[in-house]
């Protein structure tokens, strides 16, 4: 493989966008979660609530995409407010 | 049990009932996972989900310190708090300590929902509990502090629509 090549290979796998993913879980409460993604994403409340209930009825949403040092950063902050989130690579 | 607000925004619970003011003053014992390997993973969950060694293993080096820290403050800030109850006075929740109080009730709850294998089942289930079982009186501690925390969510205007 040539230089060129390599690059190119490089640059698309770090411009591939990450996911955050909420999931669900059956203690926490619906308004905290919804709470917590206002505070850390600015969400409004409907768009917070739409999130939140993608959570509750389908297990998972995906609540985020972008850079991976941001998707992280996020990440970080949910865990901190002790919600379930991943890290995926976007498809 | 009165809810009020002082002039600051805080919360100021007063002529709290035995058994509730029991519920509260064990929230720092429930804390604790024990050693318990599910109440530590739910505390500190892999952000990779399994799926990436090296994520999962910086995550552990440099991220899950920080958060243990965030955790342990929020504990302290809480069992602070509960002196006045221990005392037999009102509980005074400072607005500025709020979130820590958000923080540390949720951390008991998913550790005891952990420790116990709580389900969604059992958190739906309308019957009395049985306080001479443990893992029942764990399901009504969950209950309890899952009502503070929404009374401080609402209080904080942060609800539902």
């Amino acid at each position: 493989m040539n230089e060129t090549q390599t690059q190119t290979k490089e640059k698309t796998a770090l411009d591939v966008p990450w996911n955050v993913v909420v999931h669900n879980d059956p203690v926490n409460l619906m308004s905290y979660v919804a709470m917590v993604f206002r505070r850390v994403f600015g969400f409004s409340k409907e768009k917070a609530e739409q999130h939140m209930l993608e959570v509750h009825h389908k297990g998972r949403s995906v609540v985020w995409s972008g850079g991976r040092e941001r998707a992280e950063l996020y990440v970080q902050q949910l865990h901190g407010f002790l919600l379930l989130a991943t890290l995926e690579r976007s498809e | 049990m009165n809810i009020e607000r002082d002039q600051n925004g805080g919360f100021v619970f007063s002529e709290v009932e035995q058994p509730i003011a029991e519920m509260f003053l064990s929230i720092p014992s429930a804390l604790e996972p024990d050693g318990n390997r599910a109440a530590h993973a739910r505390l500190f969950p892999d952000p990779a989900g399994g799926k990436d060694e090296k994520i999962s293993q910086e995550w552990a080096d440099y991220v899950v310190p920080e958060l243990r820290e965030g955790f342990e403050n929020a504990a302290v800030t809480v069992e602070g708090d509960l002196g006045s109850l221990i005392a037999g006075e009102a509980l005074t929740i400072p607005l500025a300590h709020v979130d820590a109080w958000l923080n540390a009730l949720n951390q008991a709850r998913l550790v005891l929902a952990a420790r116990f294998e709580v389900t969604e089942e059992d958190m739906n289930n309308p019957e009395p509990f049985d306080s001479q079982n443990e893992r029942e009186m764990a399901i009504s501690q969950i209950h309890v502090f899952g009502l503070l925390q929404e009374c401080l969510i609402q209080g904080l205007g942060e609800g539902l629509v």
